[in-house]
């Protein structure tokens, strides 16, 4: 029986990098050698970014998100990008605020989840939506998971069998075929190949064998494996034997990894699990900067926290140093209230 | 009897009375962690929540803030990433998903993705995050949604997440995996069902104080009536308690009733 295309979703699915193009650049380009990676964020992102890069982000909304690179993508003005959106939040409207984003894939973006939504970063993506600077594909968190995981794997698409017969397939990049098997109706959604992937870890040696010692994985796997670069920010760098004595808490190996940047703390005001726990009185200063939809207050917010320092040292000391990390230790354990909430 | 409420506390109560011992439950963001959460304290029952980028059985010591904090891994059986978690709702282990969204129509579709054009948005929301999976795989969708007439319209803008689609046979028709389906909506006013028929919004029980007339003129589409409505008993002494001093103790979500 033949494998026919019923029906096709409407927008752009970008097939700009094919699964011969990623393995060709996995043989030139990743060094099987295990080398020092380490250097800083600014030269990670000098060297490891450019404008018109497909780029992921690690975690999700606003847990294990590599902020201390994505100020410096913000700061260096990384503009163009295309960003996988499997659920995304603050960590994508730093740079849809900014105005360095051409394309979104969402599954979910701009809200805080259960901390509201943010005003002023919601007109920006409305107005530039609406003038065409962002385009949109439209998917969702399943969707998003298992493109990442197809890119991993090195193959062209994935078959799921949700999607159909909503809009969210209509504005999508999917096609649904006839199941040359079962005769059923599956939908087949792309592989997306990144060029970058900004991901946070716990720990990580200095060739890039990382671990994620707490929490979900999210997509990550998917986003490391399935992207041409990967600029891994760590919050420990730990040693190698340290990783071979218990290699089965590793969550990649090396060869994927292009930079280890040292960040402690560097998911503020994100949740690190395991280490310290959302910044609740931070997100809720970004809302609120977010309420005034002139956009003057939103500029403040960056001109403030990000322009207004050269590393992501100095923003730690801006948010509140040592006394404001300790609590948000130990908020994640339980052991004081948390602040903000009136 | 009962001591004054909001109405998002009235809606996290009733859903979770609904929940059936010993099932997996797909939690969203917001309301459907209340409701998991209330269930797991108010009901003691023995069920399996799964977040959808990992968490799989975690004890959710307080309200989680994301469907990725470190609540939802906390003491959990497992911490996994998110195509498995997906997986595990696509090969049939997702009894029950709750769903929200800005609108509704009489099959059950639900739009949180976007009013007005798509390409030229009035207003852009997040999008569907899990929803659209779960409302595929399911087995039982729950919705939960404040009952205005903007809302509970003839033709929602966009849809987000698969009701009945364009009504019976046509789930089957688009492909989706059988038996799965929206089950209860749960609003301000009261909660519905499904017509097995016709797969129509039908009224199933009316909330404390709320009347027939209200509820159809609060629905821009026509609700079916069934010969016998039940009354939704209002939320317990008991049942307050606990939501207001273990679930949502900074009324975070709970506060949100209140506007």
């Amino acid at each position: 029986m033949e494998m026919k295309i019923l029906e096709r979703g409407t927008q752009f699915a970008r097939p700009k990098i094919t699964p011969n193009e990623f393995r060709e650049w996995n043989r030139k380009n990743k060094p099987r050698e295990m080398i020092d990676k380490v250097m800083d964020a600014k030269t990670a992102v000098k060297k490891f970014m450019k404008d018109g890069d497909i780029i992921s982000i690690s975690g999700c909304s606003f847990v294990r998100i590599p902020v201390a690179i994505l100020h410096e993508v913000v700061r260096q003005r990384i503009k163009d990008l295309y960003v996988g959106c499997g659920t995304r939040s603050i960590d994508v409207n730093f740079l849809t605020d900014n105005g360095l984003v051409s394309h979104l894939d969402p599954g979910y973006i701009i809200g805080l989840e259960v901390l509201g939504l943010p005003k002023m970063s919601r007109k920006i993506v409305e107005q530039a939506v609406t003038k065409g600077e962002i385009t949109l594909t439209e998917w969702d968190n399943a969707s998003m998971a298992w493109r990442h995981k197809a890119a991993a794997m090195g193959i062209p698409f994935m078959p799921v069998r949700h999607m159909m017969g909503t809009d969210t397939f209509k504005y999508s990049g999917a096609v649904k075929v006839q199941c040359p098997f079962t005769d059923e109706e599956v939908v087949l959604v792309p592989a997306l190949f990144t060029d970058v992937a900004l991901i946070h870890v716990h720990e990580s040696d200095i060739y890039g064998n990382a671990r994620i010692t707490s929490g979900a994985i999210v997509e990550d796997w998917g986003k490391v494996r399935g992207s041409k670069r990967v600029i891994l920010s760590t919050e420990k760098i730990v040693d190698t034997e340290d990783i071979r004595k218990e290699s089965d808490r590793t969550f990649v190996p090396y060869f994927y990894v292009d930079a280890v940047v040292k960040a402690p703390y560097g998911s503020h005001p994100g949740n690190m699990p395991g280490m310290y726990y959302v910044d609740i009185e931070h997100l809720i200063e970004y809302r609120k900067a977010c309420e005034d939809t002139t956009g003057k207050a939103l500029k403040g917010y960056y001109d403030n926290y990000v322009f207004g320092v050269d590393s992501f040292e100095e923003y730690l000391e801006k948010i509140g140093g040592k006394k404001k990390l300790k609590f948000l230790e130990d908020l994640e354990f339980l052991k004081v209230k948390p602040g903000g909430f009136s | 009897m009962s001591e004054e409420y909001n109405v998002m506390e009235l809606m996290t109560i009733l859903a979770s009375r609904d929940i059936e011992d010993k099932k997996i439950i797909y939690v969203g963001t917001g309301i459907p962690m209340l409701v998991t959460s209330l269930a797991q304290k108010a009901r003691n029952l023995k069920i399996t929540p799964i977040f959808e980028v990992g968490g799989i059985g975690p004890e959710m010591p307080t309200l989680p803030l994301s469907v990725a904090c470190s609540r939802t891994t906390w003491r959990a059986l497992r911490a996994a990433d998110s195509a498995e978690a997906f997986e595990i709702a696509q090969a049939g282990f997702a009894d029950y998903a709750f769903l929200g969204g800005a609108q509704i129509d009489k099959y059950g579709n639900l739009n949180s993705t976007v009013l007005g054009d798509y390409h030229a948005p009035k207003v852009r929301f997040p999008g569907s995050g899990g929803a659209n999976a779960f409302a595929s795989f399911a087995w039982k969708t729950m919705i939960i949604m404040n009952h205005e007439k903007r809302r509970f319209v003839e033709k929602i803008d966009y849809i987000t997440s698969p009701g009945y689609l364009d009504g019976p046979g046509s789930r089957k028709k688009a492909g989706l995996p059988p038996g799965t389906g929206p089950y209860k909506v749960y609003t301000t006013r009261g909660t519905f069902d499904f017509d097995e028929k016709t797969k129509r919004m039908r009224l199933f029980a009316l909330n404390p104080g709320v009347t027939v007339e209200d509820v159809i003129e609060n629905t821009g589409f026509e609700m079916m009536l069934p010969s016998k409505i039940k009354d939704n008993d209002p939320p317990s002494r008991e049942e307050l308690k606990i939501l207001r001093e273990d679930v949502d103790p900074y009324r975070i979500i709970l506060g949100r009733g209140e506007a």
